[in-house]
């Protein structure tokens, strides 16, 4: 974790998910398809108005115009896929249709006065202004339509592939989640040491050691209870306590949070084990970890976890565990897909992670 | 009596071991430290024969602090006690370091204690599990330790047999090689000459002394270092990417 100076955000929309890569053979070749039908239909729509038996040399002057658009339209949403994967969703559509209408306006331009420059070409090239804004008019429209629909089927078949590797990542990593054999051992060694001198809360400690195991075996794509997930973390941090005594310092003030929201199991726990690994056990006199909760805004809550940052000369002494944190986002990507909010980073003379996610209550 | 240091920065973990050391018998633990600092100075006034020592510790943790022991005229034998991964365990078997493992055994800390050897300088360097730099820099004078906090470092400078260290609170002589100290610390310090490795956080100015040679002027610190046109180059780069 100290080891990551920059403030990363570990937002799901920046690895630029929102289309498919244009420039990539399948998708060129999804929009020729596409494109052809388009062509189809729009011959076939206007094949009774004109003589019978003549719809291929319609067909194909229609398909030369709308392969030029639908290609410059891929290359162009490739050229900005980037840009348009930095924005919101929502924007990131609307600019891309916008794109989209943009492309179809100049190359229907371009047609129209190519049509008029060479008359042969069967884009009736006529001539009289109103006839040149209703060819430009159906085309946007046409367009827009056509667009949108794309635009759509692109969205979610690029959602639906990458839920599918999401989910194969994410049940490697719920068993990467659970708790780390350093831990196990160290605590084995607490709890003999306590055994001779403390018995009772040698007994606590084995019974919180067991909970622990029991909930980090629970089937982890399951959420639970924000309660729920806050007691595994209280219980682990009652273990850590033997170990670390007045070292470990916990500040909870989660008292404003909504207990029988949800949360993805083991979350709050791995961030409060990366919090005392790298927060606390470098400093002789640990410190304090302070773990803020509340229900910030229309339906989302916020929960930060903050700890202390090493000394300066002590930095990068411990190589950041972001294995935590990826999986944590994950799993919340996964649950909550693009509207959880996982960012961490120093601030001021502390590290704090931060977590927002929709308020959800289960049956 | 044989005499025990207990070294670790949990207190339960220092109770058991100290505990099962006196349990055992012939043995007496003639003190516990909280990390490797604090062990250095209690070897020093206590000299034990044997330090059972934690690896993860803050301020200096075991393997740097055994490291530094190794100067010493007299070491204690050290035994490593750890509850790391398979990883660094690999490394302990292979440079045949005494070690045992969390949560402690008696019988296994019994065989440990009889066997106890001091490690060498080689066998440190080869577990060093995550590819650690030390923070200290260690120069013995006579019986004495004197550690010194590598970001304390205005530079070192080989000297005929000797490496000197000159620093915050001024200059010693160590038992090391430039190349060494070079590579280990190749982020934060910079060679300027075939005999003058240069603290980057330390330098203030580059610029042309009076003879047209260019030399590095260092802050809060009087000495200025001839830079040599071999290394003119590697300089600029560090200090411009600083």
């Amino acid at each position: 974790m100290t080891a990551s100076t920059d403030r990363s955000t570990l937002d799901p929309r920046k690895k630029g998910l929102l289309l498919p890569d244009f420039c990539a053979p399948d998708s060129v070749i999804t929009v020729v398809v596409i494109t052809e039908l388009v062509a189809i239909v729009v011959t076939l729509a206007r094949s009774e108005l004109m003589v019978a038996g003549s719809v291929w040399p319609d067909l194909a002057t229609t398909s030369l115009f709308l392969l030029w658009i639908g290609l410059c339209s891929a290359a162009v949403l490739c050229r900005t896929r980037e840009h348009l994967a930095r924005l919101p969703v929502p924007r990131a559509a609307i600019l891309a249709l916008a794109l989209l209408l943009l492309v179809t306006a100049l190359i229907s331009e371009a047609a129209w006065w190519l049509g008029q420059y060479w008359d042969q070409l069967r884009l009736r090239g006529g001539g009289d202004a109103r006839r040149h804004l209703h060819f430009l008019g159906t085309n946007l429209l046409i367009c827009l339509i056509v667009g949108t629909l794309a635009l759509r089927y692109f969205y979610v078949a690029q959602q639906w592939r990458r839920n599918v590797q999401l989910e194969a990542t994410t049940r490697v990593n719920a068993l990467q989640a659970r708790i780390r054999p350093h831990f196990l051992f160290n605590s084995m060694n607490t709890i003999a040491a306590l055994t001779r001198q403390e018995p009772a809360l040698a007994e606590e400690a084995v019974e919180d050691l067991a909970d622990l195991f029991r909930a980090s075996l629970r089937d982890s794509s399951a959420p639970l209870t924000l309660k729920e997930e806050m007691e595994v973390a209280r219980i682990y941090q009652r273990i850590e306590q033997l170990r670390l005594g007045d070292r470990l310092r916990v500040v909870w003030r989660v008292k404003s949070l909504p207990l029988r929201a949800e949360i993805p199991a083991l979350s709050l726990q791995p961030l409060l084990e990366n919090a005392i690994y790298h927060g606390i056990e470098p400093r002789p006199d640990g410190g304090e970890i302070v773990i803020d909760g509340a229900e910030v805004s229309s339906g989302m809550i916020e929960i930060t976890i903050s700890n202390p940052l090493p000394a300066p000369g002590d930095q990068s002494r411990r190589q950041g565990n972001q294995i935590a944190l990826s999986n944590i986002t994950q799993r919340f990507e996964l649950a909550y897909g693009g509207r959880a909010r996982i960012s961490y980073g120093p601030e001021g003379e502390r590290y704090v992670v931060r977590l927002r996610f929709p308020r959800v209550e289960g049956a | 009596m044989i005499k025990v240091l207990v070294v670790d920065d949990e207190a339960p973990a220092r109770d058991r071991l100290v505990q099962l050391v006196e349990d055992i018998g012939d043995f007496a633990v003639v003190g516990t430290a909280g990390d490797g600092r604090e062990a250095l100075e209690l070897v020093e006034s206590s000299s034990p024969d044997i330090v059972l020592m934690d690896i993860r510790m803050p301020r200096m943790d075991g393997i740097e602090a055994a490291g530094h022991l190794s100067h010493l005229e007299q070491p204690p034998a050290v035994i490593f006690v750890t509850a790391f991964d398979d990883y660094a365990l690999k490394a302990f078997e292979t440079a045949a370091v005494g070690y045992i493992l969390k949560p402690v055994r008696r019988a296994r800390l019994e065989e440990g204690l009889a066997r106890a050897a001091r490690p060498t300088r080689a066998q440190l360097a080869s577990i060093n599990p995550e590819d650690r730099q030390r923070r200290h820099i260690s120069a013995r004078s006579g019986d004495h330790l004197h550690l010194i906090p590598v970001h304390d470092v205005r530079y070192f400078r080989a000297e005929q047999k000797y490496v000197s260290v000159r620093h915050g609170g001024g200059s010693h002589l160590i038992d090391e090689s430039l190349k060494e100290l070079e590579e280990e610390f190749a982020e934060e310090f910079v060679r300027i000459h075939r005999n003058a490795l240069v603290a980057i956080r330390h330098i203030e100015a580059v610029e042309k002394g009076d003879g047209g040679q260019l030399q590095v002027r260092l802050r809060e610190c009087e000495d200025t270092l001839p830079v040599s046109r071999r290394h003119t180059a590697g300089l600029r780069r560090k200090v411009q990417s600083a």
